[in-house]
């Protein structure tokens, strides 16, 4: 791809759940400043994938780097300060610290302690409702509130790349494209380089630069976004668009041919 | 009939007293009643079918076409991916002296129309929603049709529309018309001749549109009453189905041999599963076609790279043992004891589980034919002890026309003709073929039937050679020959099956006509080729760039080289490029039993091949 030399890269990695072969030879490349989304569904291995970037899984096969760095197999404390942020699956914020308790955590890791109130202010700027509710227990907010909370608290590391596991897993289809806006406008405004993993393929696609498609742990289709949106297998399988039918309805999908 | 002697028109063939298939298929369903026909899966488990069920459904089908108004002679198109239900559609078209007609599941609408219309079909069946959606596209440019019969209800259930209905109804009308007519079916049966039409096979057609083969009952007892002859068949025999109906070669097998010699056919679930239901039935007879054999081969390779070092030398050792006996065995010579007894050896400890895992080992002939296959992979077969048996045949032989028998096999060659079938040499080079098998004609195409069929003989389009022991060896096509700018004739199949024969590659197709060396246009072998990338860390993302990796390129390079060794200078491909596109049988590249069609793959990767001549 004619894209910035990747931040992030993977090479042929293969992960394990005990003998279950989950990624089975996956290579990506992220590209400084872009985002790149990996679609599939259930199973198909994203999470995975995600969490053997990050530390959380070892790959038995094959290489994470980093900005030149080899870091596949290292522990997550030491990936997240090499600049790796996991937003993962669910936010799973720390439901019993406040908001500002939270986006301190994540700039746990940080050295440059004074530019954290700049930054505190950055988030907020994007994510006002945080800022009003600054002082409130983290879980009592609803599951958009803490969707942004987990995306402040993933920026406030002040990553090299951000991973982004289903950023609309259970909101409703108006907070999804508000957070999406602003997962946008962090890429074009602070040129944040992220790597979303997404079941929504319509939203992913459109705020994406570059897109895989990943079934069954292994990669079927590459291609910058625009040219996947077009795509009729994902048109078909991942937007829902079944195509003209001879009877107004159709039950039988076609056969993937992933080009 | 004197042994070997050839069979002229007039005289009768006959099978246990059978002149036609609908005799053949009254007295099979009664002699054997009760006993397995048929099995098949439905939800994981495997359900078994009787003869009886095979009569009595198949004569509901055709009093239900009879109630239909389906007169002897019209035709009938089955749209359906293999089933049992297929069979019942088939021998009640049959037994009432109608023709039936298979049409691919991969093909087009546009495709579909085509061949209901060449054929003039009046009654369609089709397997369910998906192909139904096909006929809704078309049924406009399909103005004969009077019926189309659906199988499956699921996704349909609130669907009506003139003309279609559903395989129900057609067996409640069945039901009811053999109540008023009892035993119509049977008395139908009886006034089949030899000489009628019983199916048109239509030809894959690489050039120009598809043409309708018409086959007779006779050439259907022919090929049977000969089959006997040298091939050892028993009525206990498992067999598996899984290539498509509608093409001559499993439609001889699955629907004719069954009858011939009462065997059990079983029905895979889907091409995907096939080598786990291959496992399952360990057939004693299995016939496919090289890209099957191929594919088992590469899995098996696959495995040995995966296995221990002591698992590697043991499999290495036995590979040996086998192919040191198939060397005696293939000169013709008594087996020595020593290699004999090595043999068994490593038999006992790894060739008779590797049989096993790969669900043959109760096989005792194996088939590969419709596509020419490399000796070595027969030879390595016949190592592991599977007896891989090439033959050779058309659409127009009915099937068969030469085969190799396990106690006479030359490997190399497609054997000697079939009992009572003779096989000359042109002066061209093209086989010529006379027998009871050789079809009647194309249908409605009395120029294209009289250019083919000229004073008995067949006119194959294939070119070969007989040897000295009297077996046929093909070496291409007429209209394959590539003739070089440098005026040398080239038959590319031999070099594409010594390519095929790499588990890297899958297909390939020579190009060169004309040109001033010879180039190759190579389909990878997906999942062998992923394998390869993954254990040498080479990163890819989809097919596309898997084939774009340098290093894979290199390794198809390689293989190149060591096929082009064989092969004198201009022989040789000078230049290769991979085809980056996931092909599937729905394209218009591959035939549907998975084969490149050279015309095709000529004009859609045009600029691919003139990137080879470019400078």
């Amino acid at each position: 791809m004619n894209a910035p030399a990747p931040v992030l890269s993977m090479k042929n990695i293969e992960t394990f759940y005990g003998p279950i072969m989950a990624i089975r030879g996956v290579s990506i490349e992220v590209p400084k400043g872009q985002i790149v989304t990996i679609l599939g569904a259930n199973g198909a291995g994203k999470t995975t994938l995600m969490k053997t970037v990050s530390g959380v899984m070892d790959p038995e096969k094959g290489q994470v780097v980093l900005e030149g760095q080899e870091i596949q197999g290292k522990d997550p404390d030491h990936i997240v300060r090499a600049g790796v942020a996991h937003v993962p699956e669910g936010r799973e914020v720390f439901p019993f610290l406040t908001v500002h308790e939270n986006l301190m955590m994540g700039a746990y890791t940080r050295k440059d302690r004074e530019n954290i109130a700049d930054d505190i202010d950055m988030v907020f700027e994007y994510f006002p409702i945080l800022k009003e509710r600054r002082d409130q227990q983290a879980g009592t907010m609803s599951g958009g509130q803490q969707q942004m909370l987990a995306i402040g608290r993933g920026l406030m590391a002040k990553p090299k790349v951000m991973l982004l596991d289903e950023p609309s897993l259970g909101l409703s289809p108006l907070l999804v494209q508000e957070i999406f806006a602003i997962i946008k406008r962090l890429n074009a405004e602070q040129s944040v380089t992220m790597m979303l993993v997404e079941q929504n393929a319509n939203v992913a696609l459109k705020a994406a630069h570059y897109g895989y498609v990943l079934e069954i742990g292994r990669i079927v289709m590459a291609g910058e976004a625009k040219q996947l949106l077009a795509s009729q297998d994902i048109q078909e399988f991942y937007l829902g668009q079944t195509g003209e039918s001879q009877r107004g309805q159709k039950r039988w999908k076609r056969k993937k041919t992933w080009r | 009939m004197p042994d070997g002697a050839f069979i002229s028109d007039d005289m009768p063939v006959t099978l246990e007293g059978c002149a036609t298939v609908g005799e053949l298929f009254l007295h099979r369903c009664r002699e054997k009643g009760d006993a397995v026909a048929h099995r098949d899966k439905d939800m994981g488990i495997w359900k078994s079918f009787t003869w009886r069920d095979y009569f009595d459904n198949s004569k509901l089908v055709a009093q239900g076409l009879m109630e239909l108004g389906v007169q002897r002679g019209e035709v009938v198109s089955i749209l359906s991916e293999d089933r049992r239900e297929w069979l019942y559609y088939d021998m009640a078209v049959m037994g009432i002296g109608a023709i039936a007609s298979g049409v691919y599941t991969t093909d087009s609408a546009k495709q579909l129309a085509y061949l209901v219309n060449d054929s003039g079909s009046t009654v369609l069946f089709v397997e369910n929603d998906e192909q139904l959606d096909k006929y809704l596209e078309v049924k406009d440019d399909m103005p004969g049709l009077r019926h189309v019969i659906v199988f499956d209800r699921d996704g349909l259930r609130d669907f009506s529309e003139d003309k279609v209905i559903f395989y129900d109804d057609l067996i409640a009308k069945g039901e009811a018309a053999e109540k008023a007519h009892p035993k119509r079916f049977e008395a139908e049966l009886e006034k089949a001749q030899p000489e009628d039409t019983i199916t048109l096979i239509y030809t894959s057609g690489t050039t120009g549109p598809p043409k309708g083969a018409m086959i007779s009952h006779r050439n259907v007892m022919f090929q049977l009453s000969a089959g006997m002859e040298v091939l050892e068949s028993f009525a206990g025999d498992e067999q598996l189905c899984f290539l498509p109906l509608c093409h001559i070669y499993e439609r001889l097998i699955t629907v004719y041999v069954q009858l011939g010699v009462g065997s059990t056919v079983n029905f895979a679930e889907s091409v995907e599963t096939v080598f786990d239901n291959l496992r399952e039935v360990s057939p004693h007879t299995f016939a496919c076609v090289p890209r099957v054999w191929e594919k088992i081969y590469s899995s098996v390779q696959i495995l040995r790279s995966e296995a221990t070092g002591v698992g590697r030398w043991s499999m290495d050792q036995a590979i040996a043992a086998g192919i040191a006996k198939v060397k005696y065995k293939e000169k013709g010579e008594v087996v020595p004891a020593g290699v004999m007894a090595r043999f068994k050896m490593w038999d006992a400890l790894v060739l008779r589980n590797l049989r096993r895992m790969l669900g043959m080992d109760r096989m005792r002939r194996a088939g590969s034919g419709a596509a020419p296959v490399s000796p070595e992979l027969l030879r390595w077969f016949a190592a592991i002890g599977v007896p891989l048996l090439e033959g050779y045949g058309a659409t127009e032989t009915s099937g068969v026309a030469s085969i190799n028998t396990s106690d006479d096999n030359n490997i190399g060659t497609v054997g000697k003709p079939m009992p009572h079938t003779e096989i000359k040499i042109a002066d061209s080079g093209e086989i010529l073929i006379k027998g009871g098998n050789v079809f009647k004609g194309y249908w409605n195409m009395p120029e294209k039937t009289s250019e083919t069929i000229q004073d008995g003989w067949l006119y194959t389009g294939d070119v070969g050679r007989i040897g000295n022991d009297g077996a046929l060896t093909i070496t291409g096509r007429i209209k394959d020959i590539i003739i070089t700018a440098g005026g040398k004739n080239i038959t590319p199949a031999e070099l594409e099956s010594r390519l095929k024969f790499s588990p890297y590659i899958s297909d390939a197709v020579i190009i060169g006509d004309k040109r001033k060396y010879l180039s190759c246009l190579i389909m990878i072998d997906q999942e062998n080729v992923e394998k390869y990338a993954q254990t040498k860390a080479i990163p890819f993302s989809d097919y596309a760039s898997l084939c774009r990796a340098p290093q894979i390129v290199e390794l198809i390079g390689t293989e190149v080289d060591a096929v082009n060794k064989d092969f004198a200078q201009v022989e040789q491909i000078k230049k290769f490029r991979l085809i980056d596109i996931l092909l599937t049988a729905e394209d218009d590249e591959l035939t549907p039993t998975m084969k490149l069609k050279r015309s095709f793959v000529e004009t859609k990767h045009k600029p691919l091949i003139d990137s080879m001549y470019g400078e």
